[in-house]
């Protein structure tokens, strides 16, 4: 199966910055909170990677574990946002 | 008489047996309850094997079972050592073999990718699963969590320890080498717990949020007051600010500790924190290093009603001061005085008293001092010393604590560095030595050193100097990604600097101070 081009862009950046992400093959649904692979200061540069290099704005009230939980609700997140920015 | 860690939980089961004792999202445990479970485990944990003063791994995440098998591991005679969730399986391996652990309470999706190092843990005879323990391909004896805590106690108990006998074993790093067991007793950890009550003025009434994990000294303490005092201990898993926020409102939380790096996140305008005001909150404190006075201003004007210690500690003396909050306006960097029952001397390199406005060492004398470092006595002896101010008959022993300070004309004392080479790194004590040896292993090195630099957030982030083979090209980004396969994140180097070569004092050591000066430090 082929991942969305946003997936492998969020996946790369996953595995080059948090080492528990390599202990397994990363899949869209690990859950990236529940298991510690991104924790509290992490979540600060995946969120400024995110703005960087999708050109989105992540608010206040995005933070939140629902947009966070997992690569298959990263993307969809990312998405929304490109969507919203381009209204 | 209450003199053994699970006394204190048993003592507050008499008195409040309805009470809410724990709560972790939306478990909610009465304080009968608890005792009554970790009476059941503590009956599991003696019939898989546990005999007096056999040391018990507890490996889990912030959990209801993770309390249960710290007082669990006290009633049933042994002692328990908490491992940190974040730690890779060689190291939880290595202190598995360290401290000659017998038992081990964990879940069966962290026991998996930790069974090949287990291996080589031959004192280990059982594991004890929470959550399924069915799938579990394991060579040494399993157990299930649920059903020990089920289990009926034998009536009257059999107590075996008095208060002197060894409690927890609490794994920390220093200036080099491997991580260390600091061993507490029994009476260490409740005079902790007494005294830091006592100046908090913890009652029934609290409601504390444990955010610091059970394997750091000051996470322990927040589980051991709550406990003593009948008080309410809320648990929480959270990776933004956020959830901590909306937890502190909804569990109408009273008390809360952190440190520096928990501060910084919580100031963040995406906490929330500055939309909602915390009425419930009456106190916070701060160990681990300095909170940074951006953060500390933010706190005390967004918490006004709230009072904040600054409190001062490290894991060998468990707490030694904290600033009374009619303080911090005058003194905001300021560590504060002793605690309670304790005395805090600044020692000169003659070993005698230092006078107002002169360095020295920060040295600790109290009933929290702890029995030193399971395994190295050597180690212990260069840190639990003989008072220097006491005749030696006496054998008063102290605790040197390798932390530079000095004291005002009115007795308050300010930290002014660090004797040795140990980063504190998000309120992690981070030896050099550990992780020169992980890029060592990279075989790509012939040199290697790691400096704290000063970092807003993390209190010092970790910078590392390196000398390739000759020759050799070097992407500093791929050492990075190798460091991070093979360590926790707050170990990982932030910035390699690929240098020439190292500068060297006489003897041929690195010279670290050196180093320091060229980033202007």
């Amino acid at each position: 199966m082929t991942l969305h081009p946003i997936t492998v862009r969020i996946r790369e950046f996953l595995i080059e910055h948090f080492p528990s992400a390599r202990k397994h093959p990363l899949t869209e649904d690990d859950h990236l909170l529940a298991n510690g692979i991104v924790d509290s200061l992490g979540v600060l540069d995946l969120v400024a990677y995110l703005e960087r290099e999708f050109n989105i704005a992540v608010g206040d009230d995005d933070l939140v574990p629902e947009h966070f939980e997992s690569l298959r609700r990263l993307t969809a997140f990312v998405q929304d946002r490109m969507s919203v920015g381009s209204r | 008489m209450d003199f053994l860690i699970h006394h204190m939980l048993q003592a507050s089961a008499r008195r409040h047996s309805a009470k809410e004792a724990l709560v972790h999202a939306e478990e909610r445990l009465a304080y009968d309850d608890v005792a009554r479970r970790v009476s059941g485990l503590a009956t599991g944990l003696r019939e898989a094997g546990l005999e007096r003063g056999d040391r018990i791994g507890i490996y889990l995440d912030a959990s209801v079972p993770q309390v249960l098998s710290i007082f669990g591991v006290s009633q049933a005679g042994g002692v328990y050592v908490p491992v940190n969730g974040l730690l890779f399986p060689d190291q939880v391996a290595f202190i598995a073999r360290d401290c000659g652990m017998k038992g081990l309470i964990t879940t069966p999706e962290k026991l998996a990718p930790l069974a090949q190092a287990l291996k080589e843990v031959p004192s280990l005879e059982f594991v004890v699963l929470v959550g399924g323990f069915g799938l579990v391909d394991s060579p040494l004896a399993v157990h299930d969590f649920e059903a020990c805590c089920a289990l009926p106690p034998p009536s009257p108990w059999r107590e075996q320890a008095i208060e002197k006998d060894l409690a927890a074993i609490l794994y920390t790093s220093g200036s080099t080498g491997k991580p260390k067991g600091v061993m507490l007793s029994h009476a260490q950890v409740m005079a902790g717990s007494s005294i830091v009550s006592a100046y908090l003025r913890i009652t029934e009434a609290d409601r504390i949020l444990a955010v610091l994990p059970f394997s750091f000294d000051a996470g322990m303490n927040q589980l051991m007051t709550a406990f003593q005092q009948g008080a309410t201990l809320i648990l929480i898993n959270f990776v933004f600010a956020r959830e901590v926020v909306r937890t502190l409102l909804r569990e109408r939380v009273t008390g809360l500790a952190g440190v520096p790096t928990f501060w910084s996140l919580l100031a963040q305008p995406t906490s929330g924190l500055q939309k909602q005001p915390l009425p419930d909150l009456r106190y916070l404190t701060n160990t681990g290093g300095a909170m940074p006075q951006t953060v500390l201003a933010t706190l005390r004007s967004l918490l006004p009603s709230t009072d904040i210690f600054l409190m001062y500690g490290l894991t060998e003396a468990f707490r030694s001061t904290y600033l009374p909050p009619e303080e911090l306006a005058y003194r905001p960097t300021s560590i504060g005085k002793a605690i309670p029952d304790t005395e805090i001397l600044v020692i000169n390199e003659h070993g005698g008293l230092c006078k107002p406005g002169e360095v020295g060492e920060l040295v600790h004398r109290g009933p929290t001092v702890s029995l030193g470092y399971w395994g190295h006595p050597e180690l212990t002896a260069k840190v639990l010393r003989p008072n220097p101010l006491l005749p030696p008959e006496l054998a008063d022993v102290v605790c040197y604590s390798g932390d530079y300070v000095k004291m005002d004309e009115e007795g308050y004392l300010y930290f002014v560095g660090r004797r040795d080479a140990m980063i504190k790194s998000s309120g992690f004590r981070i030896s050099p030595t550990e992780v020169e040896e992980v890029l060592f292993r990279s075989g790509r090195l012939k040199g290697a050193a790691v400096i704290g630099l000063p970092d807003e957030v993390l209190g010092q982030s970790i910078k590392a100097l390196v000398v390739v083979r000759d020759g050799e090209p070097l992407d500093p980004a791929q050492l990075r990604e190798f460091c991070a396969a093979n360590m926790p994140r707050h170990m990982v180097p932030k910035v390699i600097e690929v240098l020439d070569d190292l500068p060297k004092t006489p003897s041929g050591k690195v010279d670290y101070p050196a180093l320091r000066r060229r980033e202007g430090l």
